[in-house]
């Protein structure tokens, strides 16, 4: 009992040191709440050329998916190198298939 | 439990104490890699084809903005409640776990619904059922995938919600729980991308 009792209070010692707490994922969210309202303000606000408000939309949204692929799925964590590999395959394959439509879509 | 503390990495994590834990989370990264292919080619298919309306209503005769702004803080939040349950995950609290996986359920809930009810709306006053146009086609096809995906959530995070309260957190629920929120995340992430892409695109013409 005492063993046990000691090992969980090491435990907490070294998870203290691991986990870092809501502070960075309440940080993340707040980000993409502002994002969030920028992209639906950014639409609402009359004379604005239709190519500014589209870049801005595209950079807006890459950014708040970052933000929360990099804190909420912890891929800024240490031993996520496969992961973030398989984010940045999936994105070539999604730059590849959008640009391929664009173009398709343009000379047709 | 003292044979697990004694195989070392006391100061990994629950979800990853194990080396089935960490294969766990592993090949669900390369499933999410798969996800983003599939995603990825339907978003090009709607941008490639979203002005071919067919005489049939366009995205910004279509498309209400607070609906869809209602759906977003409802995602959002829920997936800032999906990392609540995580923290309390590491704190080792199993009822803060279902608690906050039970509020994730429940926004997920109020996101279908509004989606179903969007839907509905716009087949019964607009007449834009699939077959309306490639415009239709593809609004459909991505943001219906994207639905499906959060009902399969739904039914997933409720099941291991009943597993928790069966068999507590251990090395085998635990990998468990923490895929489902990089699940529940990656839901998030995708709806970034409709709400942009698909509903702002689309309002702004």
């Amino acid at each position: 009992m005492q063993q046990a009792g000691h090992a969980q209070s090491g435990d907490q010692i070294k998870r203290s040191r691991r986990h870092e707490g809501p502070r960075n994922h309440l940080i993340a969210f707040a980000i993409s709440i502002i994002l969030t309202i920028l992209a639906f303000a950014a639409v609402s606000i009359p004379g604005l050329s239709k190519g500014f408000v589209f870049t801005l939309l595209v950079l807006m949204a890459i950014l708040q998916v970052l933000v929360q692929l990099a804190f909420w799925m912890h891929l800024k964590d240490r031993g996520h190198f496969w992961a973030i590999l398989t984010m940045i395959f999936g994105a070539l394959v999604v730059v590849y298939a959008v640009a391929s439509a664009e173009l398709w879509t343009w000379f047709a | 439990m003292s044979h697990a503390h004694a195989e070392g990495n006391s100061i990994e994590s629950l979800e990853r104490r194990t080396l089935e834990g960490r294969n766990k989370i592993l090949g669900f990264w390369i499933f999410l890699g798969a996800e983003v292919v599939i995603f990825g080619t339907l978003f090009a298919a709607h941008i490639g084809l979203r002005s071919e309306v067919n005489f049939g209503p366009s995205g910004s005769e279509l498309f209400s903005l607070p609906i869809v702004a209602i759906m977003t803080a409802l995602l959002l939040t829920s997936s800032m409640t999906s990392v609540m349950a995580i923290q309390a995950m590491h704190r080792h609290d199993a009822k803060g776990v279902a608690v906050w996986l039970a509020v994730t359920v429940l926004l997920a809930l109020g996101f279908l619904a509004l989606e179903i009810y969007e839907f509905t709306h716009y087949v019964h006053e607009y007449g834009f059922d699939i077959q309306m146009s490639p415009f239709s086609t593809t609004f459909y096809v991505l943001v219906g995938c994207h639905g499906l995906h959060v009902a399969i959530g739904i039914i997933w995070i409720s099941l291991l919600i009943g597993q928790l309260f069966k068999k507590g957190l251990t090395v085998v629920t635990a990998p468990k729980i923490y895929v489902a929120s990089l699940y529940w995340h990656f839901i998030d992430v995708v709806w970034v991308f409709i709400f942009t892409v698909v509903y702002l695109m689309g309002k702004v013409g």
